[in-house]
């Protein structure tokens, strides 16, 4: 196992740039650094009692013109942007693997006509174990997926059915041999803790069993209680019990140290992988470099020379059926502007980053990643180092040991690691003063 | 105009009896309000009294009336408010009139502000009108109240009137009965003018305005007039009455009820219960005026995030330029910075202080527990009073420590006498004596029917003042399912056992948590207390011990653990802008907070202390 940090970036398996500065060629006004392309499938079997995303249940009519505007939208991108490179695909949702295995390959047919999609990059698809059959596996490496991303959560079956998912921990474990099976060289699944009623010593079973699966990749989340799900609503009446934040800072821990012991490196809070297996595509995010995303509630951030120095991100309207009507009828033309990316397709919000949000989100995202947030890259884009820029957030973080310095890079401390939002907060909190400050001089 | 044809009186009555709205009636039926203006409880100008459906502030009105018999009068109308809080109100507008309507609701009765308001309108040698409103409700008994005023005053059925605010029946009568029964003013306006300054309010064109009563001479638009007790010489901008708009007249003569716009830019320069005077062969006898009103309860008022000292020191000045009662002293703490210590009539006052502050000034404050006032008696024989707990001396330095007593008078429906003497003595109250509503003859026992068929009951009872601010008057209310009412009024100083719990956070006491009470409550009180801070104030990065203590003696103790886990889950899709909010709101809330030492203190954990000993 290559050492994560000390000079190299342990990540950079297969670099689509090689730490060399992003191109600036200039594809109709957007900055091409390759982009991460995210498409939206907002269909599920059914919604599961703690979700908050965007998807649905019981709209499957909807799947044929679904597919026929996100055709349509891909399309549109590719072209209105000049056919730019992508850096990773993801399909997320809803259940990517739900929708039926056409409908799938019309997809990534769709990306490969409007974008440049080199071979190499990553493509992933998320997937519930109930829809792993042979069949839609093999087709979903015929579309072109290389990477599956299996939404285990549990191999607990008590604790599946409380969170309402639709199979059982004999499924989850058929789907991973499946994939592999069915030739998915990158494997990943997730797992959740924190449960209402979950017992440290259950956490430990599905950990380790994760730990000892034939998988490449592995995310640990945090069961968070959104406001207006079903389980919420349960919790605050009492039905359920309510979570245990310090069982589940116990439950994180033991992650850390079973995922670790079987050869998982942690390379971000949530987030543990094989040698040269951590996802890309979400590093992007991490990394603030730009993304474009596709369908109903999709996010984008894009760089260019029309779209202010920190670039613009804009979000789709979320209702599937508006999106369908409304981005139908985009033809996209002229030149891609803050402005003309506001009324775009199915864009419903878009927000010229400022110098000082941008900043603080930079510290936000960054200080995810277990290697932390460069000096130098970010003296580079922002003109002065993360201490000077942030000189009372950094202070404190440093003396509440929260955060510390390591070859150029500031980074989470092991015990700040579950205390992230105490020092992102620090940071996104004074650059909001700051671009409110500057807003009113 | 002629004295002869003035009438001054004000309405006074239990809350909620009708007296506003009965007000309505009759600036309709003289024609000062159009019935295109009117509206429900129009006196009632202040948002804050419209949204609670309750009178804050007295409203002096002026009426034109054509009697029956042919002859046009001035009414000079003053609507008062029920609350006991605002008693003091009461007893102000009783000093600007000859007469009262005293509104009984007809389907209440004679509740504890009726005892209260009548006895204070006697003292003022004032002539009653006894009304019995709302016979237009099913429940209406006015018959029975109509006994009910017999027995407790002696009224006579043919004195009462029967009326109803709402459709007017009975109203035009009424009026006919102010103009006949009340006397008119007694006025000598060849004497040096004398105008009795009942009310201020605060306006920004014309300065404080005093509310006045002429009692001799005449006060002209172009005066130059003399504050007697403050010696301030100002000259009158105008003078003018309430129609109930502000309707300048050339003169206010004696007998008559209105305005002087003084110019004065300060409180101090206008006294309540001062007496106005010309500035030149001016009266050197001023009229009697009132005892100044003490503060019952006092609280810290500072400024929160967002708003500066400064901004709330003119806010307070204007805010008392409309509510004599107010007073503040500026002070400072430790935990909250530079701050007001402020004296009120009672926590409903303290309440509405506290609003008009946020929404008529846009202010943000942090409110600190209430606490009543203290007298200390020192070893040196000296007396001191003290309304804060941190500003109790030295233990041994004293001999004693003496709280206020209120005399307090419940009336109840029989049925609930001992759930009331059960109250009573919970909170180390005494019994002083039981008094029937009704006549001997009707039976004393009950608990069969409806609880307002029962013999009414008054209870006689003190009880000391930090026992009964806290939530006395709902547990009256509750424990006698909304029948019984309450009012109180301060019945003097008692020795008692007291100490006062300080409050450590990470040991640092914090003198906003600090309270003064029976020994006997403490333990309790210090426990509860400690119990509420764990769960107020957020967990930090390092373990926060709260602990209660007497002196050195800590009695009870928590510790807050530290924070393990705070971390966002999984940034779904990329959507980074609604984490970011999130934890940019997070990080307003605790800018919102106060820092003690190194802990962060939400504002709710000061007003815990304010819950304190509710159940
Ligand atoms: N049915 C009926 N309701 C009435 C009558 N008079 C007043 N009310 C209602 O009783 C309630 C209280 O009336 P107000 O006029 O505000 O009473 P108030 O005595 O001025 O109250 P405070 O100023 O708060 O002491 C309101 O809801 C009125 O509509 C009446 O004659 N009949
Ligand atoms: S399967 Fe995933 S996206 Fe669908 S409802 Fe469940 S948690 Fe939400
Ligand atoms: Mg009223």
């Amino acid at each position: 196992m290559r050492p994560l940090g000390a000079g190299g970036r342990a990540h950079a398996v297969r670099p689509y740039n090689a730490g060399r500065p992003w191109p600036r060629r200039s594809y109709n006004g957007v900055v091409s650094t390759p982009l991460a392309l995210y498409v939206h499938i907002p269909f599920c079997e059914t919604k599961c009692p703690y979700c908050d995303f965007n998807t649905y249940a019981a709209i499957e009519p909807l799947m044929p013109a679904y597919v026929g505007a996100l055709t349509h939208e891909i399309a549109a991108w590719g072209a209105w942007l000049g056919r730019p490179p992508l850096a990773s695909v993801f399909f997320g949702g809803g259940t990517p693997s739900y929708l039926p295995a056409p409908h799938l390959a019309k997809l990534t047919e769709a990306i490969r006509a409007a974008f440049e999609w080199p071979d190499a990059i990553e493509t992933t698809a998320e997937a519930n174990p109930g829809d792993c059959t042979p069949e839609q596996l093999r087709a979903m490496r015929a579309a072109g997926f290389d990477r599956l991303s299996v939404g285990v959560q549990s191999f607990d079956d008590g604790e599946l059915r409380l969170l309402g998912r639709r199979h059982s921990a004999s499924d989850a474990r058929a789907a991973v041999r499946g994939a592999r099976a069915a030739g998915f060289a990158n494997l990943s699944i997730d797992l959740m803790l924190g449960l209402p009623g979950q017992p440290l010593d259950a956490w430990a079973r599905s950990i380790d069993e994760a730990a000892a699966l034939d998988v490449d990749h592995v995310s640990v989340y945090a069961l968070t209680l959104e406001g207006g799900t079903p389980m919420e609503a349960d919790v605050a009446r009492g039905t359920l019990p309510e979570p245990d934040a310090d069982l589940a800072a116990d439950m994180y821990l033991l992650a850390q140290e079973r995922l670790g012991a079987a050869g998982f490196e942690q390379y971000e809070i949530s987030n543990w992988a094989k040698p040269d297996m951590q996802s890309r595509h979400n590093l992007a995010y991490w990394e603030g470099r730009p993304y474009l995303g596709v369908g109903p509630g999709a996010h984008s951030h894009l760089l260019g020379d029309a779209l202010g120095p920190h670039g613009v991100r804009f979000a789709n309207l979320r209702s599937p059926r508006t999106y369908i009507e409304r981005v139908s009828a985009w033809e996209p033309a002229g030149v891609v502007s803050a402005s003309a990316l506001a009324s775009a397709g199915a864009v419903e919000t878009a927000d010229a980053l400022s110098e000082a949000t941008a900043a603080g989100e930079t510290m936000m995202m960054g200080l995810r990643l277990n290697e932390g947030v460069s000096d130098a890259a970010f003296r580079d884009r922002f003109g002065a180092g993360i201490a000077e820029r942030f000189p009372g957030p950094v202070a404190e973080c440093l003396s509440l040991r929260l955060l510390e310095w390591s070859g150029g890079r500031l980074r989470l401390t092991e015990p700040g690691r579950l205390l992230g939002n105490e020092a992102f907060g620090r940071f996104v909190a004074a650059a909001s003063e700051a671009s409110s400050g500057a807003g009113r001089a | 105009m002629d004295p002869a044809f003035i009438r001054n009186y004000c309405i006074i009555a239990h809350i909620d009896h009708g007296k506003s709205t009965l007000a309505d009636r009759m600036l309709e039926i003289t024609g000062t309000v159009s019935a295109r203006e009117m509206q429900e409880q129009l006196l009632d100008s202040m948002d804050l009294e419209r949204e609670r459906g309750i009178t804050i502030k007295a409203q002096a009105v002026r009426m034109g009336y054509s009697h029956p018999g042919g002859s046009t009068y001035e009414l000079n109308l003053i609507d008062t408010p029920g609350h006991v809080d605002f008693s003091y109100e009461v007893s102000r507008s009783l000093a600007a009139c000859e007469g009262a309507v005293l509104v009984v609701d007809a389907t209440q009765g004679i509740q504890a502000q009726t005892l209260a308001n009548v006895y204070l309108a006697i003292e003022h040698d004032l002539t009653i009108i006894p009304v019995v409103n709302k016979i237009d409700l099913p429940a209406a008994e006015p018959e029975r109240v109509i006994a009910e005023l017999g027995t407790a005053f002696g009224y006579t059925p043919d004195e009462v009137l029967l009326v109803s605010a709402k459709n007017g029946t009975g109203v035009a009568e009424l009026l006919e009965a102010i103009v006949e029964r009340i006397p008119a003013p007694e006025a000598h306006r060849d004497r040096p003018l004398r105008a009795l300054v009942f009310d201020s309010k605060y306006d920004s064109y014309k300065g404080v305005l005093a509310y006045v009563r002429v009692a001799d001479g005449i006060v002209r638009g172009t005066e130059r007039i003399r504050m007697m007790a403050t010696d301030t010489q100002t000259d009158v901008l105008e003078v003018g009455v309430f129609k109930p708009a502000m309707v300048r007249v050339p003169s206010l003569e004696a007998g008559e009820v209105g305005y002087v716009a003084t110019g004065l830019k300060s409180v101090g320069e206008v006294r309540v219960g001062d007496t106005i005077t010309t500035a030149r062969n001016g009266s050197s006898e001023p009229l009697p005026g009132y005892g100044g009103q003490k503060p019952m309860v006092f609280a810290g008022l500072y400024p929160a995030e967002g708003t500066e000292f400064h901004d709330l020191r003119e806010a307070l000045e204007r805010l008392q330029m409309n509510d004599a009662s107010l007073v503040y002293e500026p002070e400072n703490s430790q935990a909250l910075g530079p701050g007001f210590r402020c004296g009120f009539l009672g926590l409903l006052h303290m309440e509405i202080v506290q609003e008009r502050l946020e929404r008529e000034y846009d202010m943000d404050l942090v409110v600190t527990a209430p606490s009543v006032g203290y007298r200390v008696l020192m070893n040196d024989g000296t007396v001191r009073d003290i309304s804060r707990p941190t500003d109790l001396p030295e233990g041994g330095t004293y001999d004693a420590i003496e709280e206020p007593w209120l005399d307090v008078t419940i009336l109840t429906p029989s049925r609930f006498v001992g759930a009331m003497m059960e109250l009573v003595n919970s909170r180390r109250g005494t019994f002083k004596r039981t008094e029937y509503l009704e006549a001997a003859s009707a039976k004393p026992a009950s608990g069969e029917g409806m609880p307002s068929s029962d013999p009414r009951v008054v209870l006689d009872v003190a009880l000391p003042m930090a026992e009964v601010i806290v939530d006395f008057y709902d547990q009256v209310k509750t424990r006698s399912r909304g029948y019984a009412s309450l009012d109180y009024s301060f019945g003097g100083y008692q020795v008692a056992p007291l100490v006062r719990l300080d409050i450590l956070v990470n040991s640092v006491p914090v003198d906003e948590l600090s309270l003064i009470m029976h020994r006997d409550r403490a333990q309790s009180q210090g426990r509860a207390l400690v119990d509420q801070l764990r769960r107020l104030i957020p967990r930090h990065l390092f373990d926060v011990p709260i602990q209660a203590a007497i002196g050195s003696r800590v009695i009870a103790r928590e510790t807050i653990k530290a924070l393990r886990k705070n971390v966002l889950a999984k940034c779904y899709g990329g959507d980074i802008t609604r984490k970011r909010k999130l934890l940019e709101k997070q990080a307003e809330g605790k800018k919102r907070m106060k820092r003690i030492g190194s802990v962060e203190v939400p504002q709710e954990a000061f007003l815990a202390v304010l819950r304190m000993g509710k159940s």
